[in-house]
């Protein structure tokens, strides 16, 4: 301990409580799954031999290749839709909201996620169900004349249920970015020559970027890896990887392959963050 | 050039500017003079497009501005904040104006930021990131980026109020160098008298949303029409005064004098203020002849600011100082608090306004 000084003591003595949190909640957990995916599940107990016969099945067995594929495009469906909607609410808040008034925006905007993930997600079933809320409205106004069944327990349903609950998410970073952009920056473009929509996509969306980064990695993250919305409104063809994990781990009793396919979906979302936040550097060097 | 006649501006209740007619003809230095508030940045932002007018109207080149966008004005201005843009190369900003142009290509672009970079000297910066350059640097990059689209006006927003003194008055002189050198309107919004002085052909005098004054520099300072514009330029004593014959008057501790119609301003009547700026006072040391004006008086306080010192002095004990500058020359003692002084003065320097 003699090479650190009285304030390094102090941070490590700050950090500790957290550090050790991590250590045995992030970190063990975490060490424990990557060791189970090179075991194999020998009937009731675990074959210690170190293997990859877990990896190779997992990429030999077209059933992960199409769930992690699904659950990739899932993700990315989500996280578009959701970034693509919040953007304009997060511009109008930032550009066209009194700032007196901004504070109460961002609340109100919150309050729908007051409620439990799992109330909401129950709450789309009722709306997007066979005779739920949305069809008989159709139905009573005239526009269709059967329920539409395109829209619940397939993967449709799950992009409308996750965008609904990552929207505040996204809203939130890229309202952050579009507050902190210099409005003289876009006097300035339009004083150079360019009008309220080129100057939009030369400064306001560049200078956005970062938040815009920020909202596809909370809501890409997370959306890769849910299963409750999934299982509960996604139908056969609506199931993700992590829906797969879960049956590995409680229902086949394979914790080993569970892990493995747990460690491919983590591999996975690292890859793509990787890419994200490689854009994001180019966009952080220059504010 | 640039025609004003009778601009007004409202936010809601507040009447930012108030009935502005002014003409500022081509190739001019004019300047907007002001304390904050008065208006004076909302006139600019008005001629640049960012601000309706709620009244009167705004020609440039002849050419009536109220239906024109800011992005087809043929101004370019400077923000205060400078506003260069963060995400993109000091060339890229330079260049940021030309992107529209379709008859200029690349190389040609590239050209025309290379020329504009070296003519505010920054040859050689065209790669580095706003943020690796410093306040003046910056100012440059501002400059250089207006300048490049050859507007007709050039708008300046308070463009030096960030700087330091040394780099302001560097850049005051290179400013005032380029607009001769390129011969183009350049209007300036500063709260700095000393700044307006120093660079402008012509000032306009701020307060309250109207132009009080709109006169050449040394007009500005040698007769200023009001007594608000007189305090506001340089600093100026003032002395109750009293008019006691067609051009006769008495002013208090000064005694009578005949002062020139050209010196009397508007508004003056019987009762009137005599002002008088402290350069034009002057403390006579032992030795020197005593000329028909002069008065004496107490030093009661002193500030040395190496080339001048100022002195305050007592005329009628009782009554506010008055302060003289003296120039600091080789054998001129630095007077002590506390002293007596014969004080000369020149009639022909002081200005009478109502009172």
């Amino acid at each position: 301990m003699a090479a650190f000084d009285a304030t390094a003591r102090r941070g490590l003595l700050l950090v500790s409580p957290t550090f050790v949190y991590v250590l045995l909640l992030l970190a063990a957990p975490l060490a424990t799954v990557f060791a189970f995916s090179f075991w194999t599940q020998d009937f009731l107990s675990i074959d210690y031999t170190v293997t990859l016969k877990n990896y190779q099945e997992a990429f030999s067995d077209p059933i992960y290749r199409t769930l992690l594929g699904r659950s990739l495009l899932i993700a990315g469906a989500v996280t578009t839709v959701t970034v693509i909607l919040a953007f304009p609410i997060a511009y109008f808040v930032s550009f066209h909201v009194a700032p007196e008034r901004k504070a109460l925006w961002i609340f109100l905007i919150t309050i729908p996620f007051w409620t439990s993930y799992l109330l909401r997600v129950f709450l789309w079933k009722v709306i997007l169900g066979f005779n739920g809320v949305l069809n008989s409205s159709l139905i009573g106004v005239g526009l269709i004349d059967e329920p539409i069944t395109l829209i619940l327990y397939n993967a449709n349903a799950v992009v409308i249920t996750l965008a609904h609950a990552f929207a505040p998410f996204t809203i939130l970073p890229i309202y952050v970015a579009l507050e902190r952009v210099d409005r003289s920056l876009l006097e300035a473009a339009q004083d150079l020559g360019e009008t309220r929509v080129s100057t939009f996509f030369r400064v306001t969306l560049p200078l956005a970027m970062p938040g815009v980064i920020a909202a596809v990695l909370i809501v890409f993250i997370p959306t890769i890896g849910d299963y409750v919305t999934p299982r509960l409104v996604g139908g056969p063809d609506g199931l993700m990887i992590a829906n797969m994990i879960q049956t590995q781990f409680l229902k086949l009793n394979n914790a080993p392959m569970g892990a493995t396919l747990a460690v491919l979906s983590m591999c996975a979302v690292t890859l793509v963050s990787l890419v994200f936040l490689m854009l994001n550097r180019r966009y952080l060097k220059t504010s | 050039m640039i025609g004003l006649t009778n601009v007004e501006k409202y936010y809601g209740d507040y009447h930012a500017l108030r009935g502005i007619t002014a003409n500022i003809p081509e190739g001019e230095f004019f300047s907007l003079l002001g304390p904050s508030g008065c208006g004076k940045t909302t006139l600019l932002r008005a001629i640049a497009g960012f601000e309706h007018l709620s009244g009167g109207s705004l020609t440039i080149d002849g050419q009536d501005m109220s239906r024109i966008a800011p992005h087809r004005r043929p101004t370019n201005m400077v923000f205060q904040s400078y506003a260069i843009f963060p995400h993109l190369s000091v060339a890229e900003n330079v260049g940021f104006g030309l992107r529209k142009r379709k008859d200029i290509n690349r190389d040609a672009r590239q050209r025309m930021v290379d020329e504009a970079l070296d003519m505010v000297g920054l040859s050689g910066y065209g790669s580095r990131r706003a943020h690796a350059l410093s306040g003046g640097q910056r100012q440059r990059v501002a400059l250089a980026r207006a300048l490049i689209l050859k507007p007709k006006v050039l708008l300046l927003d308070e463009p030096l109020s960030a700087l330091d003194k040394k780099m302001r008055e560097q850049m005051q002189a290179e400013l005032r160098r380029l607009q001769r050198q390129i011969g183009i309107t350049f209007v300036l919004v500063t709260h700095d008298q000393e700044e307006a002085l120093i660079m402008s052909d012509r000032i306009a005098v701020m307060f309250d949303g109207q132009i009080a004054q709109m006169d050449a520099p040394q007009t500005l300072y040698r007769r200023p029409s009001t007594r608000r514009v007189a305090e506001f330029i340089g600093v100026m004593n003032f002395l109750p005064a009293a008019r006691v014959g067609d051009e006769m008057f008495d002013v208090a501790g000064l005694g009578k004098a005949f002062i020139d119609r050209s010196q009397v301003m508007n508004g003056a009547g019987t009762d009137c203020v005599a002002g008088l700026r402290p350069e034009t006072l002057s403390i006579l040391f032992d030795g020197s002849d005593v000329p028909d004006h002069s008065f004496e008086g107490t030093i009661t306080d002193r500030a040395y600011y190496g080339d001048m010192t100022y002195y305050d002095v007592v005329i009628t004990p009782g009554t506010a100082p008055v302060t003289i500058s003296m120039k600091n020359r080789a054998g001129r003692p630095i007077l002590e608090p506390n002293t007596k002084a014969t004080v000369a003065w020149d009639p022909r320097s002081l200005i009478i306004f109502g009172a």
